[in-house]
């Protein structure tokens, strides 16, 4: 349950309970909708946030670990609040994971879309399945922070580099492997049976 | 010379996503399902609210009045993704997309035929009154609206 769209198994069990979230939507009904999505999943949101100037306060001042917010707000917009979080500075909240939502990304946001430095970006309609896919995906997110001339964020690049050599040390591909292998010798077994 | 740096980080959720305790998937799932449900008939009052909103918008009647004119249908229509998306409303999801994709493409300060606002807005207003299961009708509606978007997003450029 780490790739980029990979189907979540249901018997996965994850805790994100005790997460310090945040939702920013200048929507009241869409920040109702993905609070209420957010604790389904276990996870309390701390600050529900109807502008971006309203998070920034809040970020200056308390420690976040997940941050969902809508990319089209008017004033400070996702995109520049993402862009600001990431230069300012702030530890540990200027590597939090970020995804943005969106309902429609207009042509000339897409450069900013990926640009801002946040973790994913979540095109609606979000389906619950959807969203925990993504929350799960950022949370398991390894990618390290790179700065390159104007961008500071996580690494663009999702493809694999090249594997070192060696034992391989990453938990997340550890777990897969032990789980494919137990698929495996569940599936030979009951061939045999 | 591009000075590129790389900062190895890991988030307090990764450390706490795999500690004793939690939900399973399956049940998280479900809950979610459980509380969003709640919602789903303020939602189809909301998608109403912003249905009528579009088709109350008249056309800019001086240049001055384009863009603020154009930015509320924009807004309107995006709000009913925002509103109808968790509900699996991909009728509805789509039209409004739709709307979004023209008002997008065309360039700033040009005036759009403003009939394509009103027959985004009738399509929507069926859609919400057409019974689940009438899919073909649907269908159609969305074809419709699709060519429309095509011409519309392609003549833009």
């Amino acid at each position: 349950m780490t790739g980029v769209g990979e189907t979540l198994r249901d018997s996965a069990i994850f805790n994100l309970g005790s997460a310090v979230t945040m939702v920013i939507d200048d929507s009241s009904f869409a920040l109702e909708l993905t609070t209420q999505a957010l604790m389904g999943f276990g996870i309390k949101v701390k600050y529900a946030c109807h502008s971006a100037v309203e998070a920034m306060d809040i970020l200056k001042e308390s420690d976040v670990d997940l941050i969902v917010v809508d990319a089209d707000m008017p004033g400070m917009t996702g995109f520049d609040m993402v862009r600001w979080l990431r230069r300012s500075d702030l530890d540990p909240n200027a590597y939090a994971p970020v995804i943005l939502m969106a309902a429609h990304v207009r042509r000339k946001h897409l450069d900013q879309a990926r640009d801002c430095g946040a973790n994913f970006l979540v095109t609606k309609p979000f389906s619950a399945t959807t969203l925990l896919e993504r929350v799960v995906w950022v949370a398991r997110d390894q990618r390290p922070f790179l700065g390159v001339g104007d961008y500071f964020g996580p690494d663009r690049r999702f493809r694999d580099g090249e594997r070192r050599d060696g034992q391989e040390r990453r938990s997340d591909r550890i777990r897969r492997a032990e789980f494919e292998a137990a698929k495996a010798t569940q599936s030979s077994s009951d061939d045999a049976a | 010379m591009t000075v590129v740096t790389w900062t190895p980080r890991k988030s307090r959720l990764s450390k706490m996503i795999d500690t004793p305790g939690g939900v399973s998937v399956g049940v998280a799932l479900a809950q979610a399902r459980a509380h969003l449900a709640v919602l789903e008939p303020r939602s189809l009052e909301r998608v109403a609210a912003l249905i009528a909103t579009l088709k109350s918008l008249v056309p800019p009647s001086a240049p001055i009045e384009i863009a603020s004119r154009l930015e509320a249908a924009y807004q309107a229509a995006s709000g009913v993704i925002d509103a109808a998306g968790p509900f699996e409303r991909h009728d509805l999801c789509a039209a409004a997309t739709s709307l979004c994709d023209v008002i997008d493409a065309i360039p700033p300060d040009t005036l759009l035929d403003w009939r394509i606002v009103q027959v985004h807005a009738r399509a929507m207003e069926l859609m919400l009154a057409l019974p689940r299961e009438a899919t073909a009708e649907r269908g159609k509606v969305l074809e419709g609206l699709a060519e429309v978007r095509a011409i519309k997003v392609q003549s833009a450029g």
